[in-house]
């Protein structure tokens, strides 16, 4: 059977977001057992006030539910999911809803910016190089490339605080979404960058840019190599192909071989990367959350984890799984719009 | 056309132009007034009786909430410190203790109001009270040590009169009052929110106030920051004035380079935890204040366990007291920046004093380790593991190495172990590690307290897991000792047996490096090692 359009690539999504269900509760097991298996026990941790006893400890354990048999406490987890309640944290007395949904925002805004900044370098990059390759450029694209994987993010990103905040008075203070005295505007989306726009807040708008900026550069720094690699290596199988060197014959011009026949053919691989760093970038940016003091989802799991705080781990890897079905999702839609081929089952 | 598009920027720009003028005075002034405090740790609760609350919780708690009594302050080398001596009145406006030591009488302050303007009264103290050592919450455990365990003890003679009686003089039982836990909450709002399964209100406490407290919490978000503006009508402080900031900011700041810069650059105007190094660094620069104060109610130990062989050996654990390298410990974790507890000189061999924590008379000796180690059958040595919690590695991580390679010379193997926060927890709260680095804190630092909670029991708190009855019974019997005499008689026994037992080794006493900016003044190290918000001015 074939099918053509977006009709198609809607009906293959939905399909894919069914099959990945399975996949989904897996993880949510998996986790709850992985949690359960680690050493190192949450009560203890808990109850480390001066005067914290055997009672102390007790207490904590009844409250997290930890009395129970690992048994019960799985059948209570996935019935309380299937409510959609994913427990309370003992570290930020929140409940773990409330925390992942402020916190989320934070996260996708700064990795959306990242995400957004990699590829308007990358893509130009890797083309430019896969032109002229063995040139000039082209090394001077790989040492750029390499730079910045082999300097971890924590090391770039106190670096620039180093030189635009501490040197140059540049950068606004490194902590957090927006400047402690600017005041928030009514939440709508939860990305800051849009929320003052919708208020028409352009001094708080631009307050939220001048803070999303030296993180998301740093973040970007380190993704900026495998985008450009990526493109360059496809951009070159491209231009090297019988439909470029026809089209360069019959005289089109350099612009329309090149963005329109090349790299559109060529940016597939780009996508499927994008997809993965994306996703990447979502779980792992812990280190520049930490240097900047940024409240997202990252360091608030690493910090779940080293005080053994099951119920916002579990959560947040549920969260990351989810995640990463629907950016495979929005993937699979890109391919369809990219190349219609890939719709035809 | 071209004109027409340019207009709305430059009407942005007008815009942006006079919203800067029109509020940069204003903010110039609000931010003088304003006191931005960055922490690594962050506030998780209101109700610092919750179990889990973090430190931070429990100086935010200070300035939310009044007790009865507070601790006065007094001056240590030049620096401020709390006075465990000296306690005055908060919300009682004087207090007797009775000549039998056995009731306590406090008269309320008649014109101490809630926040929400209702007058604090006798009754909404014993709620207060009686909440603490009737609902499972961490006060319980606390105010066990000054002999307050049940409801009966609170009694109401007036609206503004209460009376705590004790079944014995216990001395600590009026400071345990001063201490984080025994808040006075309005009961009447509190019981509002109270519901059948929970009478004492603690889930709504935990995420509201309701107290009499120095200031009111603005906005609350666990994890990220905590602001709150001065309660006008509190007037508790030193000078019946209300608290000095009209605004302060708990912000968190996970990285410690990043506090180090933002109260350098004059962003922030005081953090208590930032790196050893960074600390010396700025004081070298000598561009801020920097009051460093010896936790003297804190201390960091290498503790063993008295029960694993081969640590069950007394003359193992003096091997590794004369095997430790404490010098080089001292600098390469803390960079010399503490009060060192080894070293002393004991001319006659006994302690100079009946004060714990003290000096101990041990200092590296290999040749007195190999003897000792000889007399313990273990002239070849041993091999063992030695664990440090993660978030300790900064100071663990170069001690570990140095005691590593310092009992390498007397053939003690060792491997270095670097366990997560909790679960390092749960195998000392198992006694499971024989051989580790662990720091231990008291509110009430007292030579009994930290005898009897530190030194006996198989509990937690007793790392080295030491069972000694003696001890134990001394320490026990100095609790309610009313002689003072007898009293130091008692800790320079107690402290002669931890040099002769050597249970676990003090090593020191970390500083509380408090960086601050110049125009700060007041800053008072505390009992629960934070920050309290009403100490603080700007000159």
């Amino acid at each position: 059977m074939v099918k053509t359009g977006l009709g198609g690539t809607m009906v293959r999504a939905g399909r894919r977001l069914l099959s990945s269900l399975p996949a989904l509760f897996g993880v949510l097991v998996f986790t709850f057992l992985l949690m359960r298996v680690l050493p190192g026990d949450p009560a203890v941790f808990f109850a480390s006030g001066p005067n914290a006893g055997k009672e102390e400890i007790e207490q904590i354990r009844k409250q997290m539910g930890l009395d129970k048999s690992v048994p019960e406490q799985l059948v209570f987890y996935l019935s309380d999911i299937g409510h959609g309640n994913l427990g309370r944290s003992m570290m930020t007395g929140q409940p773990v809803l409330k925390d992942l949904r402020e916190r989320l925002p934070a996260s996708l805004e700064l990795t959306f910016t990242a995400l957004l900044i990699a590829l308007i370098a990358a893509v130009p990059l890797g083309v430019i190089a896969a032109l002229r390759p063995g040139s000039v450029v082209d090394h001077g694209v790989r040492l750029f490339c390499a730079l910045g994987v082999c300097v971890p993010t924590f090391v770039s990103g106190l670096l620039l605080i180093y030189v635009f905040y501490y040197l140059l008075g540049l950068a606004p203070d490194p902590t957090g979404r927006i400047d402690v005295f600017t005041s928030l505007p009514p939440q709508r989306t939860g990305f800051l960058s849009i929320d003052f726009l919708l208020a028409g807040d352009l001094e708080g708008w631009w307050a939220a840019c001048k803070q999303l900026i030296l993180p998301a550069v740093s973040m970007a720094l380190f993704v900026i190599a495998p985008l450009a690699r990526i493109t360059r290596a496809s951009m070159l199988v491209s231009l090297g192909s019988d439909f470029v060197r026809t089209a360069r014959s019959v005289g089109l011009s350099w612009r329309k071989v090149v963005v329109t026949y090349a790299l559109r053919n060529a940016i597939l691989p780009v996508i499927t990367i994008a997809g993965i760093v994306f996703s990447t970038m979502l779980g792992a940016n812990v280190l520049v959350e930490k240097v900047f003091s940024w409240p997202g989802v990252a360091s608030y799991a690493l910090d779940a984890l080293l005080s053994s705080d099951y119920a916002p781990v579990q959560g947040f890897v549920l969260l990351m799984a989810s995640l990463f079905v629907l950016v495979n999702l929005v993937v699979d839609i890109c391919y369809g719009i990219a190349d219609p081929r890939v719709s035809i089952e | 056309m071209r004109f027409v598009s340019f207009r709305p920027a430059t009407c942005i720009l007008a815009t942006t132009a006079l919203l800067l003028i029109a509020t940069a005075p204003s903010q110039a002034q609000t931010r003088a007034e304003t006191l931005r405090y960055v922490t690594g740790a962050s506030v998780n609760t209101l109700d610092p009786n919750i179990p889990g609350s973090t430190r931070e919780s429990f100086a935010l708690s200070m300035s939310t909430y009044d007790r009865l009594v507070a601790f006065g302050r007094k001056q240590l080398n030049g620096k401020w410190v709390f006075d465990l001596d000296t306690i005055t009145g908060e919300l009682a406006e004087s207090y007797d203790v009775s000549p039998d030591g056995l009731k306590l009488t406090f008269r309320l302050r008649k014109d101490a109001k809630f926040q929400d303007g209702s007058p604090v009264t006798a009754d909404d103290v014993k709620w207060s009270l009686d909440r603490c050592v009737t609902a499972p919450i961490l006060g319980k455990a606390q105010l066990l040590t000054g002999s307050l365990t049940s409801a009966d003890q609170f009694k109401v003679i007036d609206p503004y009169t209460i009376e705590v009686t004790l079944p014995k003089p216990d001395k600590l039982a009026l400071p345990n009052l001063a201490t984080v836990y025994p808040m006075i909450i309005n009961s009447k709002l509190a019981k509002q929110h109270a519901t059948a399964d929970d009478p004492w209100a603690t889930a709504w406490l935990k995420e509201n106030t309701a107290g009499s407290g120095a200031y009111v919490i603005e906005t609350f978000k666990p994890g990220e920051q905590v602001i709150v503006k001065r309660n006008e009508a509190w007037n508790r402080g030193s000078a019946n004035k209300p608290a000095f900031f009209k605004r302060v900011i708990i912000q968190s700041v996970p990285e410690p380079a990043t506090r180090a810069n933002l109260v350098e650059r004059g962003d922030a105007d005081l953090v208590v935890d930032l790196q050893a190094s960074d600390v010396q660094a700025l004081e070298a620069k000598g561009k801020l204040q920097v009051i460093s104060t010896p936790q003297y109610n804190s201390i960091t130990f290498v503790s063993m366990n008295n029960q694993i062989p081969p640590f069950d050996n007394v003359n193992v654990r003096r091997a590794i007291a004369f095997a430790l390298p404490y010098e080089d410990m001292f600098k390469a974790a803390l960079f010399g920046r503490g009060a060192p507890l080894f070293g002393a000189n004991w001319p006659d061999g006994k302690p100079l004093n009946g004060i714990y924590p003290f000096q101990q008379p041990v200092k590296i000796d290999l040749d007195k380790a190999r003897e000792y180690l000889k007399a313990a059958g273990l002239p070849e040595g041993f091999s063992t593991t030695f664990s440090f919690n993660v978030g300790q590695a900064s100071t663990a991580e170069p001690m570990a190495a140095l005691v590593k390679e310092s009992l390498g010379k007397i053939g003690i193997k060792v491997d270095i172990q670097k366990l997560p926060d909790a679960q390092m927890s749960t195998q000392i709260n198992e006694k499971k590690l024989p051989f580790f680095t662990e720091g231990i804190v008291a509110w009430l630092p007292s030579t009994d307290y930290f005898y009897r909670n530190f030194y006996t029991g198989n509990q937690r708190w007793n790392y080295s897991s030491i069972n000694n009855p003696e001890l134990a019974e001394i320490a026990q019997g100095a609790r309610f000792e009313p002689d003072k005499a007898k009293y130091e008689e008692a800790g320079r026994k107690l402290n002669a047996m931890h040099a002769d037992l050597m249970p676990q080794i003090m090593l020191w006493q970390p500083n509380q490096d408090a960086v601050m900016a110049p125009s700060i003044a007041g800053y008072t190290y505390e009992f629960h090692r934070q920050v309290d918000y009403r100490d603080v001015s700007r000159k």
